[in-house]
């Protein structure tokens, strides 16, 4: 595990980042927006950028021989990590309900989305759209929190109310499927929120490095 | 010498630093003094690259800080008198991450500086007084076993006897071989333990030159360092 890594998990992350894993169990829960789930995981991170800050953390982190942005790598390593372990959480529960509880009648009369693939595929996008902007966004100053978090919050409860919501539109019915139930546009969908996943972390990382760089501390 | 900051240039709204140029030397101490806001933390952030100085160079051991920023950091070290680091984890937990970071960390050194200076390991900072915290720091630079110590006003808040106690460790490490800069706006700390003086004022180097230097052409007969310098500072001939 890369020094930073460690650094990032033992000193400069806050326990609520871990517990708020938790909140991928919210995929258990019927006639409940589940990816507000995926939402609390980001709150987590959130308390623990708020953490780092007050302990110093980025001035202590540039101090230490390496290069500036492995600082801001070393992070977003963190950010992805806690996000990685709440999507494989997501996705057994996904699994167990698309296979044991397929059918059961508490799921089958939810209004609100289905715990399948389009919906980890989704909660994929909520975590890029928070490494966007608000990973991306802190690294603009090194110290600013609110500002970053307040637009994702913006952006991100339509975006949640948009695909609890889709699947009530005539002819888009089948991104609510169970079970197995269109399952090619379903592993599409989820593997396209993968995807948006990867290159918008990998391009906010990027140029947050850029950004990081540049800034005086 | 070992450090060289030459033509360094940092302009705010407010204040500059302009032409900031010193050389510091092994086994000296070197005192970094000047009123509060004359530039002395902003000087020291852009020696540690935590700060772009709109011009100028700096090199440690004939190696540029930008270029060699890594390799550098590897082989100095910071502490601050005024910051703490995670302030509610434990010494042990904080060294035991650092020291991943050094290929050279050396344990023995490590565990005999923990016992000279009193920390206890299972202390968390927010336990430690202002002293501590320094030896603290002081204690992760020397295990990594920095040529070069900078330190920003690490007596700044110390009770007279902690101050004498550092002072007297920066004068046991000079003797080891290592560059100690440290600013303060104490000007009795340079009488006491100061080979050099580095004088800022309003983000200018007044002068730097060997304190014996300083002396010569600076104080009038029977005067001070501290005396000559509050008669510098406030415009006197």
């Amino acid at each position: 595990m890369p020094a930073i890594l460690r650094k990032e998990l033992t000193l400069s992350a806050s326990i609520l980042a871990y517990l708020f894993i938790l909140f991928a169990l919210m995929f258990f829960i019927p006639g409940y927006p589940i990816l507000c789930g995926a939402f609390f995981v980001t709150l987590g991170i959130f308390q623990s950028f708020q953490a780092a800050r007050e302990a110093n953390d980025l001035v202590f982190s540039v101090l230490l021989p390496i290069a500036k942005r492995d600082v801001v790598r070393g992070r977003y390593l963190f950010v992805c990590l806690i996000e990685g372990a709440a999507g494989v959480l997501m996705a057994l529960i996904v699994l167990l309900r698309m296979t044991l509880l397929s059918q059961s009648p508490v799921y089958r009369s939810n209004a609100l989305m289905n715990a399948n693939l389009f919906a980890l595929g989704a909660a994929f996008v909520i975590f890029a759209l928070f490494n966007l902007i608000f990973v991306g966004g802190f690294f603009r100053t090194g110290h600013q929190l609110g500002r970053p978090f307040v637009i994702y919050v913006i952006v991100v409860f339509p975006v949640i109310l948009a695909a609890e919501s889709l699947h009530h539109i005539p002819g888009w019915e089948m991104l609510n499927a169970f079970g197995t139930d269109a399952l090619a546009l379903q592993l599409g969908l989820f593997v396209l929120g993968l995807a948006v996943y990867l290159s918008v972390s990998i391009l906010a990382c990027r140029k947050a490095c850029r950004r990081f760089e540049k800034m005086d501390l | 010498m070992i450090v060289q900051v030459q033509g360094l240039w940092k302009r705010y709204p407010a204040f500059a630093l302009a032409d900031v140029s010193f050389c510091l030397q092994p086994g000296r101490i070197t005192g970094f003094i000047g009123r509060n806001g004359a530039g002395k933390t902003t000087t020291i952030k852009s020696m540690l690259n935590l700060v772009h100085p709109d011009s100028g160079e700096i090199r440690f051991f004939g190696l540029s800080m930008p270029e060699h920023e890594t390799e550098i950091k590897k082989r100095i070290g910071y502490s601050t008198g005024t910051v703490s680091w995670y302030p509610r984890k434990k010494l042990r937990d904080i060294a035991a991450v650092v020291k991943r970071f050094y290929e050279d960390w050396d344990e023995d050194a490590y565990r005999r500086y923990l016992a000279l200076f009193g920390l206890d390991e299972e202390k968390t900072p927010l336990a430690l007084s202002e002293g501590m915290k320094v030896k603290f720091n002081l204690l992760l630079a020397l295990s990594h076993r920095a040529e070069v110590l900078i330190l920003d006003e690490p007596t700044s808040g110390l009770d007279p006897f902690s101050r004498k106690e550092l002072l007297t460790l920066f004068t046991r490490l000079k003797e080891d071989g290592v560059a100690v800069f440290f600013s303060t706006h104490v000007i009795s700390d340079l009488e006491k333990c100061a080979d050099d003086i580095v004088y800022i004022s309003g983000g200018r180097i007044v002068a730097a030159m060997p304190k014996a230097d300083f002396v010569r052409q600076h104080c009038l007969s029977g005067e001070s360092l501290e005396d000559a310098m509050l008669r510098m500072e406030g415009g006197g001939v």
